[in-house]
Formats: C-alpha cells, structure tokens, sequence
C-alpha cells in the first residue's frame, strides 16, 4: 500500500476539514436560524452567532401555536400551515411508510421475474424501467392533475400514494434485480426439490436472503417520499392532506413568515431523513451504488 | 431413479396441498400483473394523455366543461416562440452544464480523498457527506434562501465577521448571479450521488496497478492521469448523462430562492411548465407541450443512457 508522505497527510486531512465544513454548513445555517427570535437576526446582521437563543420556535411550531413562548407572544398572525405541522408531519409518515411498501411488495415481485425467470418481455420491462427513470416528474403531473380531477380523486393521501409507487417504482425495481441475481440460484433448486413451488422458493428462500438489499431499496424508497413536493403539491390543495414539503413550499414567499421560524421547520422536516440517513447509511450506499450503476 | 420418483411425490403433495403449480412463463406474468398495472396508470397513461393535452386547448373554461377543443401545432408553435419560454431552456442548459462539470470534478476530487487508507478524518467524511442526500430538497431551497439573503443572510454574515465585505452581498437578487447561486444548493443536495459511484468505482480498480506505476517512478498526478482516470472514464460518462437529464427538470430549489426571478433570470423548463399550468392563466395545454418537449430532451440522454448499459452488458 502506498502510504502518503507526511506533508501529503496534512494536506488530506485539511482537504477533508474543507470538505466537511461546506457538506454542513447550511446544517450549521439552519441550527442557528432556527435556535434565535427574528429580532435577534434583525438587531444585528453581521454576527453570526445570536446575543440569545431560544427553543420558542421549535416550542410554537410543536404545540401547534398554541404556546406562544416569549419571542411569539405579541404576534397575532400565525399561518395554519404552521399550526398544521402535527398534521403534516403525520401525513407525510402515512405517505412515506406506505409508498416504501408498496414499492417494496410490488418491486420485489417484478425484479425477481426480471433477475430469475428471462424471457423476452421481462428484459424489455427492465429497460423501459430503466427509461422510465428519466422522466421527469412534471411531465406527469399534468396529465395526472387532470385525469385525477375528473375522476375526483385530488385532495387524498391515496391519490398522492398511488402516483408517487407508480413514479418510484421502477427505480425499486432497478435496485432489487441485480440483488436477487446475486443469491445462488441452487438454494432455490434445493427448496424445489424439497416441495417448494417456484414462486414459495421465492418467498421462503430469495426474498429473506435478500434482506440487505430490500432494506436498501426500502430506506431510499422512504427517504425520496420523504422528499418529494410536486405531487402532492399538485395532486392536494386543502391543508388536511398536505405533506411537510408542501407546508414548507407554502411559507415561500409570506412575508410574515420569518427566517427563524422557516428554518425551526426545516430542521424539524430533515431531521428523519438524516437520522435514518445516518443510521442507515450501509444500505442507503449500496442502494444507491447498485442502482445507479447497475441499471 | 429412486430420488426422481421421490421428487415427483413430494411434487404432487404440494401441488396437492397449494393448487397446480403455474410454468414459469404464467407465473411471471402473475408476479408482473400489480407492476403493469401500477406503471400503465400513473407512468403510460399520463405519458400519453400529456401529449393529447399538448395538441388541446385545455384552460380552466374547459375544465369545467369537459371539452378540450382540438387546435393541432398551436401550443408547440406558441411554447417555441415564446422568448420566455426560450429564455428557460436556455437556463436549463446553462445551469445543467455548469451542475454536471462542477459535480464530476468534485466527485472524483472527493471520491479519491475519502479512498484515502490510513487518514482518519477521510472516514468522517465518507459519513458526513451522506447528510445533504438526506435533506428534502424543498428544505434545501428554504435554508438556502436564508444563506444567501441580502439583509439577514448566513454567508454575508460569515463573510462580514471573516471581515471580507464591507457591503452586504446580493446573492440571489442579482439577476447576473442568481442562476449560479441556484446551483450552489443543487450541487450541494445531488453531490453525495455522485461521489458514491466514483468510490464505487475507484474500488475495483486493482491496486497493485498503482503500485508497479510507483515502482517505475510514476509520480501521483502521473498515476491518476494515466491509470485511474482512464479508468474512470465509463462511470463518468454514467453520471453525466443520468446527472444531465435530472439537472434539467430543477424545480424545488428554484421555487424556493428566487421563484423565476429577479425577472425572468432564473426560469427554468420545469418552472415553465409549472407556472403556465397552475398559475394563471392556467394554460394546461400549453404547459403540457412545453413539459413535452422537456420529456424529447431527456428522452435522448435516456436512450442514449440504455445504449450504455448495453454495451457495458455485452
């Protein structure tokens, strides 16, 4: 192995401090937005750490507006998106958790028959998958706008959930093939001989040895929804089916909204995503190395 | 013999016990049919349906009524024409180049210093640069937006307390500039990706290739040149097209610092797309040829993605 030489160690680790310090800085900008009163970012804006911290914004967006603290007390106006956070943050854990389900159950079940069983159509299916990525979201959203308009279905956590598996779906097939075409095909042919039928050595023997991938696939699944604003944007407009990024969406732009009380929000919708993004971090590097290499 | 006889018993117990067993070929179908169905609803359909709207007029009026008036090329000859329009593509390809380059000369740069045996803090940062794939892009636009604010920004602040400024800077309301601020988040949220397929790549190139490199006297950047960029090469060109074609569809971050503006410096396709659908005038049909001819654009980069692959199976 090639070690560097001393000078050539300093450098590295600095180069690594440079790199650390600009993936967390906006990290760092949205912690100490979040953790000041607007009249602390506007008494003085040349410091970069606050004369006081309070938790009074985290406080009013918890307790949807029903406790005011010390920095909110005099004010009058408070949009109900803020005071819907509760709402929000439910609704985006019923969309999150349910598109990773079924991305996983409907996924799972192409991938296997792309990685296991080759015929002509499903390796046409794996590339029209594989195109399918590309699309881009708002070429999908019209026409979805439009035909979910006329059969009624806007403003539903179902509508969103549906759109958003159809979307993510062949990205999560994408990552399970290569996965499944890993697991030695003679454990399957051992279970056959034993009484298995095709698809029960799929279930009793593939999909538990493919666990590792499908918790990649799933926590990447989970973390895009998470993510994702233009189809519920789009799809709801009344606040009781509203996601975190479209209540986050809804305060661009309304001048009573302060930086302080925008970044509380930010933190507190990021904060899943990099928890599980943190605590997962094995799997979400192999999901996303498989599929996009692997496609 | 024995064990073949064997085989066909156990085999009818359990077709006894769960049914006859379907041939492969009918139980792909089967183990498809949620897949198909799911895809031909929210991908085929709309896909379809986006281009019949496109040759319709189709605005809050015939919404209502339910009759979507034919009218041919017209959308697509409005959408070329419009200097807005063409303004926004020309956007899209100025941010998308400068995207892509920044973020295939930051990956590899990253990719081989966290690659780094024997350098502790190259560990801290393989972890660390997993946070901004983590942060919704919606928020990423918001604490941006606070970055760079011109009155109570982060950055200004950094800079005034580093004693670099003496004049607030006006990051993103300069219509000179704020394109390029726009793409400071953008790298900063999609850059993790990047770095993840190089280091994949950087992997499985065999070291001992470095080490006869070394033996002969080939210096570092000699080495890199020579051995690991060539190397590279296939996994670059993978991340330039796929980056390309999602750098094209930038929405959340535009929404969320500059909303188009100042003026038009920052229309983007999507945004056209989306503004001239759901907001007024509400012109669907014309959002729809113009989100159209975005979906042509990535079309290409697409096959051109799948031709890839191909080559690489083959």
């Amino acid at each position: 192995m090639l070690k560097p030489s001393p000078i050539a160690q300093i450098l590295l680790h600095f180069a690594n401090v440079l790199v650390i310090a600009f993936f967390l800085l906006p990290i760092v900008a949205v912690t100490i937005g979040s953790l000041q009163s607007e009249k602390m970012l506007q008494a003085d804006t040349q410091a970069i750490l606050p004369a006081e911290w309070t938790f009074d914004n985290f406080l009013v967006i918890l307790s949807g507006g029903e406790q005011r603290g010390k920095i909110f007390e005099q004010v009058t106006y408070l949009p109900d998106n803020v005071k819907s956070f509760h709402r929000a943050f439910a609704n985006s854990v019923i969309v999150a958790t349910s598109v990773t389900i079924l991305t996983l159950v409907f996924g799972s079940l192409s991938a296997y028959t792309v990685a296991r069983l080759r015929f002509g159509w499903t390796i046409w299916l794996m590339n029209l998958n594989v195109m399918a990525r590309f699309v881009p979201i708002i070429v999908l959203m019209i026409p979805l706008y439009v035909t979910f308009r006329n059969f009624g279905m806007l403003n539903s956590l179902s509508g969103v959930i549906v759109a958003l598996t159809g979307f993510l779906l062949p990205y999560a097939i994408l990552m399970l093939a290569p996965y499944f075409a890993t697991i030695p095909r003679e454990l399957e042919d051992a279970a056959r001989i034993d009484g298995c039928t095709h698809f029960s050595a799929f279930w009793r023997i593939t999909l538990p040895l493919s666990a590792p991938g499908l918790a990649s696939c799933g926590a990447i699944m989970f973390i895009i929804s998470w993510h994702e604003l233009l189809i519920p944007l789009i799809l709801n407009s009344r606040a009781e089916f509203m996601t975190l990024p479209v209540v986050i969406a809804s305060l661009v732009g309304d001048v009573h909204v302060f930086f302080n009380l925008m970044m509380a929000i930010c933190l507190l919708a990021m904060l899943p995503s990099v928890i599980l993004v943190l605590l997962l971090q094995r799997f979400v590097v192999q999901g996303l190395q498989v599929g996009g290499v692997k496609g | 013999m024995a064990a073949d006889a064997e085989r066909r018993n156990t085999d009818a117990a359990s077709g006894a016990a769960s049914g006859r067993e379907l041939s492969p070929r009918s139980l792909a179908v089967v183990m498809n049919v949620p897949t198909i169905l799911i895809l031909a609803l929210v991908l085929a359909y709309p896909i379809y349906y986006a281009g019949f709207l496109s040759f319709h007029q189709v605005g809050p009026g015939q919404l209502r009524s339910g009759v979507f008036p034919f009218v041919g090329l017209l959308n697509y000859e409005r959408v070329l024409t419009d200097p807005l329009f063409q303004k926004a593509l020309l956007n899209t390809f100025t941010f998308s180049a400068i995207v892509v380059v920044a973020e295939i000369v930051l990956a590899v740069a990253i990719a081989l210093l966290i690659n780094q045996q024997g350098i502790w803090t190259s560990r801290v940062t393989r972890i660390l640069m997993l946070v901004p794939y983590a942060v919704p892009p919606i928020a990423n636009g918001l604490v941006w937006s606070f970055m760079y604010s011109y009155q109570f920004g982060f950055l200004n602040r950094i800079l005034f307390t580093l004693g670099v400024i003496t004049e607030p800077i006006n990051w993103a309301g300069n219509p000179d500039t704020a394109l390029f601020a726009i793409t400071v988040p953008y790298v900063w949220r999609t850059l993790p990706f990047a770095i993840l397929l190089v280091h994949a790549a950087l992997q499985g190139i065999n070291k001992e290739l470095h080490e006869a490199a070394a033996v002969d006297g080939a210096n570092a950047w000699r080495r890199f040149w020579h051995i690991t960029l060539p190397l590279l090469t296939p996994i670059i060109v993978v991340i330039l097209v796929l980056r390309t074609s999602f750098a094209f569809a930038v929405f959340e971050e535009i929404l969320a610092i500059t909303q188009g503006g100042p003026g038009d410096a920052t229309w983007v396709a999507a945004w056209y797309s989306y503004r001239k659908s759901f907001a007024p005038p509400f012109d669907i049909g014309l959002g729809s040829a113009s989100a159209y001819l975005l979906a042509m654009l990535v079309g290409i980069l697409a096959l051109v993605y799948v031709r890839m692959i191909y080559r690489r199976v083959e």
